[in-house]
């Protein structure tokens, strides 16, 4: 990031937009009433290129380490797995295993590989939404369609193993609250075996498909410096070559036990992000077959008392976008004194800013969409062209149609 | 590999007057003033080989407020705490270092009202709304009530 050159915004209000006639503003965002994270850019263009980027997040910002001050340590739990709807466990896990630090007590190992189980099903949901995700916006529907219909059997398993499709709420401080229930073995496996064959059919798809390889071949391109100065995580480092993944680094849960390969690309662009996940997928549904076989027998939990011990702890791990960390304090008392949780898209946004840099608008949805799976401020879009003063808004799905036709004119004349 | 790091990191803090303190396996405190942070953060991602910033955490301790910086390696997480007065709410900027920081600054600038020295973005919010009154103490300082921001908020809206 060109922190020195970083002031747009001066650029914008003290000369006036008239001077700069060859720059083109484009407010992009807040709102979309569907999606979780309403995010807003300023995107400051040069005829069809990005020259510069300024973001402004904080629409849906609920107070909640604020919340968390007033409320008991089991309450927080709960509340801090609906700050996200799409990968809800692992925030549970990862603030339960911060507080499960200051006390006395060791997780049973059989909670372990039941977390692990869990965690690994949410990740290929995520990846599975986001590979869908990618075949919209990139104007390949059927990818789409074939994608959300196998998350399905995802959610289907979660919600036999927990009661619910998103919000498992199944941590509990030094535990979990469900057990595995019985005769899950086979269907679990059978699935997985199934779903590995999905996921190296898109793999081939991605690689042969025409409107794919147009669309994600060479854009988002960064370079692992860049990734690494900005600290990237999750898969936006994996994608550059990093070997950055929580589960091997530093293992929590029962991801000492259970074998996996990290998976790594040097290609660095969309196209590599797209298989990469898909790799991803394979690795995880190995696991969780893995983890089924050798789940252990035992208690899966131990009852605490409300009240923590004083002390501070960290604890971090790996969820579907990449590191998620918090840090507790506590005072020796039912409420913690100050809870903080970051989230991966947070500390991919400057890399994200980096990398649209230098791109057309027609690949802003696509690389939006590669940067963050969550991303959803593309429903309004507004214009302004500083030669004329018009002034026009497209929403999400013209920006969309914008895009293809972009690539693919002879579409258009089609229809 | 952690045990050459570790030493390292002790000789970093015994150069900058202060030492390592383990908080239990794999978790390292170094409580530093402010004016030695810039030196021995360029250290640790220049010598250590340390250079993924995982968050910096805002704290309100009272007479002071504590900013946290949230570093880790392998099986290491290692924090840096140095403290501001709330009476002169000023600290160093790290960006120029660990450009990562720039929206992490941000946010402890805008939830606890620390200005960051030598950040390009201090002027603008990244969190909270626009119209958020001057006069209202940041959100995350504990003399803060969320119901008094709340009826704030809504008088601001009424306003318009």
């Amino acid at each position: 990031m060109s922190l020195e050159n970083s002031t747009p915004i001066h650029r914008e209000e003290s000369a006036g937009l008239m001077k700069y006639s060859a720059e083109n503003l484009v407010p992009f965002g807040p709102i979309h009433p569907a999606l979780k994270e309403p995010e807003y850019f300023k995107l400051i263009l040069e005829g069809e290129r990005i020259i510069e980027v300024v973001p402004r997040i904080g629409y849906v910002h609920r107070g909640l380490e604020k919340a968390a001050e007033m409320r008991p340590w089991v309450q927080n739990m709960y509340m801090f797995e609906r700050t996200c709807g799409i990968c809800s466990f692992v925030h549970s896990l990862t603030y339960g295993q911060a507080v499960e630090g200051l006390t006395m007590y060791e997780v049973p190992r059989r909670a372990k590989f039941i977390r692990t189980i869990i965690a690994e099903l949410e990740r290929i949901h995520s990846h599975l939404l986001w590979v869908g995700l990618m075949g919209h916006w990139a104007g390949f529907e059927t990818l789409f369609m074939w994608v959300w219909r196998d998350r399905e059997i995802v959610l289907d398993l979660v919600e036999a193993i927990s009661g619910n499709r998103i919000h498992k709420s199944m941590n509990a401080i030094c535990g979990v609250r469900r057990d595995m229930p019985e005769n899950m073995e086979d269907r679990i496996i059978e699935r997985m075996k199934f779903l590995v064959d999905r996921a190296n059919y898109y793999k081939e798809i991605v690689d042969t498909e025409e409107t794919m390889l147009e669309r994600t071949e060479d854009i988002g391109r960064t370079s692992a410096d860049t990734a690494e100065k900005l600290c990237a995580v999750g898969p936006m480092a994996r994608y550059v070559g990093l070997q950055r993944d929580i589960r091997l680094n530093d293992p929590y849960a029962a991801y000492d036990e259970v074998p996996f390969d990290i998976v790594t690309s040097n290609k660095g662009d969309v196209h590599a992000l797209l298989k990469l996940r898909l790799d991803e997928m394979i690795v995880s549904a190995n696991m969780v077959s893995y983890a089924m076989k050798h789940l252990p027998d035992g208690p899966i939990r131990v009852k605490i008392p409300p009240v923590i011990p004083a002390g501070e702890h960290s604890s971090h791990s790996e969820a579907p976008r990449g590191e998620i960390f918090y840090y507790v304090k506590s005072g020796g008392g039912r409420t913690p004194e100050r809870v903080k949780s970051r989230q991966p898209t947070m500390a991919n946004l400057p890399t994200a800013l980096e990398i649209l840099k230098g791109q057309t608008i027609a690949d802003v949805p696509v690389v939006l969409t590669a940067i963050d799976p969550c991303f959803g401020c593309m429903d309004r879009m507004s214009f302004l062209d500083t030669e004329t003063n018009q002034h026009w808004t497209w929403s999400g799905e013209e920006l969309r149609q914008y895009g293809i036709n972009y690539y693919f004119p002879e579409r258009k004349k089609k229809r | 590999m952690i045990e050459v790091i570790l030493q390292r990191l002790e000789k970093f803090a015994a150069e900058a007057g202060t030492k390592a303190v383990q908080l239990r396996k794999g978790e390292t405190i170094i409580e530093i003033d402010q004016n030695n942070l810039k030196n021995l953060v360029s250290r640790l991602v220049k010598d250590a080989g340390i250079r993924h910033l995982s968050t910096i955490t805002g704290l309100d301790l009272g007479q002071n407020i504590g900013i946290i910086y949230h570093f880790w390696r392998e099986r290491e997480t290692i924090h840096l705490k140095t403290l501001v007065p709330k009476a002169k709410p000023t600290a160093v900027s790290i960006v120029d270092i660990v450009p990562g920081a720039i929206l992490y600054e941000m946010e402890v600038h805008d939830m606890l009202g620390i200005t960051f020295e030598g950040h390009p973005w201090m002027d603008k919010k990244l969190l909270l709304p626009d119209n958020w009154p001057t006069d209202l103490p940041p959100p995350l300082l504990k003399t803060s009530k969320p119901a008094e921001i709340r009826k704030r908020l809504q008088l601001e809206v009424e306003r318009k």
